[in-house]
């Protein structure tokens, strides 16, 4: 915005900028929006640690053996280190001479269960179900050998025999392993996504309900057209709804990979890319809705009841996006992708969980901007015939009409 | 020149213009006046494009207003409205900047405006935080902050303290007198817009019902009015000339209506016959009275 020092310009074409840079910097400044980033950077700095430092490590497990078989519960330790280590569960086993010392231990806390000769596996008031499991086929391994030998089969045949898996699980759809990770990452960038597009766009709401209380909206009429005041609004709010999105994207990627939270960054950047994207042009699809509800009411009390409309349909596409991390090949979940009240939302779970086709996103990009430029010239005229009617509620119907001409040129041709 | 021809704007049923013509030449002051809801703010909004007619014109030296051409005017709008909390410097910039003035010029021009208006040391407030005298005169340098070509104001002395009055006043005067801006503004104080105006346009239900100098309007009137005060007359000496009626008694004497073909010297004759003429002489109405006998007619 360099625009000539002394000679004024002549037409008011670009005057939607110095809208957007004052609608943009006045927020940025506002408290309200270092308090809400402050607050969606706390909650996710909370889930990013949680998920690296918390649950989700290895369980381990402390057992204690005890019995007079040196032989039998040596190679019972085998195969519990061997059977821990294939499902990575972190094992501890100890040798307790006395059942009674063990038992003890177990009480205490020392030990999460007790092994003892004659297969009784001594919990304190249970035994953890993946614990059991692992002795089960331990001790079900060490029977099964023992019996092989006496019966005369060699050493080698029955580890052969014994390592064999028994069965092999495979689907019919290949599986992405990443897929679960995946879908928490989309399930996160939904939920920002889908505050970003509610907050922002009752912010561009709020901020046309300012200019009509405050009257100041005539005098901006009077210096520029109702479509560059409007043009102006939504690309400033929703330019400050992309920074604070990327940087809370960056922010989350960062610390993620820092802390070993999220092994597949580059998932992660696509996945923020794509609802950055669909954000943007959702934004810019609903924004201009979200102005004229603003603009038909005369203080911000009212805005709640112009809003319940579009409230609803982001409301209802963002519970479908929800339920396409789980389906996302259901005909609800490809349908909400393609249909531009609902596809900024439900399209980058679908993207993320690699179950949109390149012809359904594209639609669903045609569809969105289509949408965008078929909406804008309505919300505009909406907008200019309400944004003047001071003081009361003004129906639709109303503002339709009377912005028969209002943007820009007096009837005078 | 602001001209503006044949308005018509109805709401509904309402009609709020019809057929409102009038102009506002280089350099001169006109005063817009007219009872409320009488179709003044719908005129100055649709002059400044705020509002669509439903028929009629609004020209600019000669050529239709187009949005290119309005971004040029000044305006104060009948409902007061700034920023509430934005700073008064950065408003008058922000607003100068879309009315196409450059940055740099934006801030001197803010400034200026503001030390005009006295308001100066108030730049770095927010206007919530102002007097509301204080934020009307911020009001009108935001309608003068991009040296307008044109001003339309509607009553911009509203709420204003004498000082205030006679500040704005000045600024409207040299407006017009050293810049040739034509200025329209409206006002109920009609003796202020007496003292100002080269000349009024008076407004009623829709409908322009006089406009033009005071002078004019003045000559124009058709009542023959004259204040007689005769000493030692019997009341009523007058009653019997015929084509002259007792409009008014006052302090002063009485007020005589003359029908078009009474002569006032034959009047004056039999005042004098009658008594010691006191007073005998035309009435110069005020512009009150003039807004009177028009609007009641």
């Amino acid at each position: 915005m360099s625009q000539g020092a002394s000679e004024p310009r002549s037409t008011d074409r670009g005057s939607w900028r110095l809208v957007a840079a004052r609608d943009f910097s006045v927020r940025f400044r506002d408290k309200g929006f270092l308090i809400s980033t402050a607050i969606t950077i706390t909650v996710l700095t909370v889930f990013i640690l949680l998920r690296a430092f918390g649950g989700e490590s290895a369980p381990s497990f402390e057992l204690g053996l005890t019995g007079n078989d040196a032989a039998t519960i040596l190679a019972t330790v085998n195969e519990l280190d061997e059977g821990a280590e294939r499902r990575g569960i972190d094992l501890t086993t100890g040798f307790w001479d006395g059942e009674a010392a063990a038992e003890e231990a177990v009480r205490s806390g020392r030990l999460d269960a007790v092994l003892a000769e004659d297969g009784t596996l001594l919990g304190e008031s249970s035994v953890p179900s993946q614990l059991t499991q692992l002795v089960l086929e331990a001790v079900a391994r060490v029977r099964i050998a023992g019996a092989l030998g006496e019966a005369g089969v060699p050493t080698g045949e029955v580890d052969a025999l014994l390592d064999r898996p028994a069965i092999e699980v495979r689907t019919l759809v290949p599986v992405d392993p990443a897929r679960d990770a995946n879908a928490g990452i989309a399930f996160i960038a939904v939920l920002l996504a889908y505050g970003q597009l509610f907050g922002y766009g009752v912010w561009v709401a709020t901020g046309v309900i300012e200019e009509k209380a405050s009257r100041v909206v005539e005098i901006l009429l009077s210096a520029i057209r109702p479509r560059q005041l409007l043009a102006g609004k939504i690309a400033g709010i929703g330019l400050l709804g992309v920074v604070q999105l990327v940087s809370i994207a960056a922010y989350a990627i960062v610390l993620s990979v820092a802390t070993g939270a999220l092994e597949l960054p580059g998932v992660a950047v696509g996945i923020a890319f794509v609802v950055l994207a669909w954000f943007t042009m959702g934004f810019a699809f609903f924004a201009g809705l979200f102005a004229v509800s603003g603009s038909l009411v005369a203080r911000t009390e009212e805005l709640q009841n112009a809003m319940v409309p579009i409230n609803l349909i982001i409301f209802v596409s963002f519970f479908i996006s929800i339920g396409a991390l789980e389906s996302p090949d259901s005909t609800l979940s490809v349908a909400a992708s393609v249909l531009p009240f609902s596809s900024a939302l439900a399209m980058p779970v679908r993207i993320a969980l690699g179950s949109a086709t390149t012809a359904q996103i594209v639609l669903s990009i045609v569809l969105l901007v289509g949408g965008t430029a078929a909406l804008v010239p309505l919300s505009a005229r909406l907008y200019a015939g309400a944004v003047l009617k001071t003081g009361s509620r003004v129906k639709l119907r109303d503002a339709w009409r009377s912005a028969r001409l209002t943007d820009g040129t007096t009837g005078s041709r | 020149m602001l001209e503006l021809t044949g308005l018509r704007r109805t709401y509904g049923d309402l009609v709020a213009l019809d057929d409102v013509s009038f102009t506002a030449p280089a350099g001169h002051i006109v005063g817009f006046v007219g009872p409320n809801g009488a179709g003044k703010t719908t005129a100055m909004r649709i002059a400044l494009g705020v509002l669509t007619p439903d028929a009629g014109q609004v020209r600019w030296r000669g050529e239709p207003v187009d949005a290119r051409v309005r971004r040029r005017f000044g305006y104060m709008p009948e409902e007061r409205g700034l920023y509430p909390r934005m700073r008064v410097l950065d408003q008058l910039v922000y607003l100068a900047r879309l009315h196409g003035v450059g940055r740099t010029d934006a801030r001197r021009r803010a400034l200026e405006t503001l030390e005009v208006l006295g308001v100066a040391e108030r730049a770095g407030d927010r206007v919530e935080a102002l007097s509301l005298g204080n934020q009307q005169r911020v009001q009108l340098a935001a309608a003068l902050v991009h040296e307008p070509e044109l001003l339309v104001l509607d009553e911009p002395f509203s709420g204003l303290d004498p000082v205030g009055v006679d500040v704005l006043s000045a600024v409207l005067r040299r407006q017009a007198t050293n810049h040739g801006v034509p200025v329209v503004f409206s006002s109920h104080q009609l003796d202020l817009v007496e003292r100002l105006c080269d000349a009024v346009v008076l407004i009623d239900h829709g409908r322009i019902v006089a406009k033009g100098t005071i002078d004019e309007l003045r000559a124009r009137r058709q009542r023959r009015l004259f204040l007689v005060q005769v000493r030692g007359s019997a009341r009523g000496w007058h009653d019997s000339i015929p084509g002259v009626d007792l409009a008014e008694t006052t302090d002063d004497g009485d007020v005589l209506e003359l029908a078009d073909d009474v002569d006032e010297q034959r009047v004056l004759d039999l005042a004098r016959s009658s008594g010691d003429v006191v007073r005998f002489g035309p009435v110069r109405p005020t512009l009150a009275e003039l807004f009177r006998e028009v609007v009641s007619a």
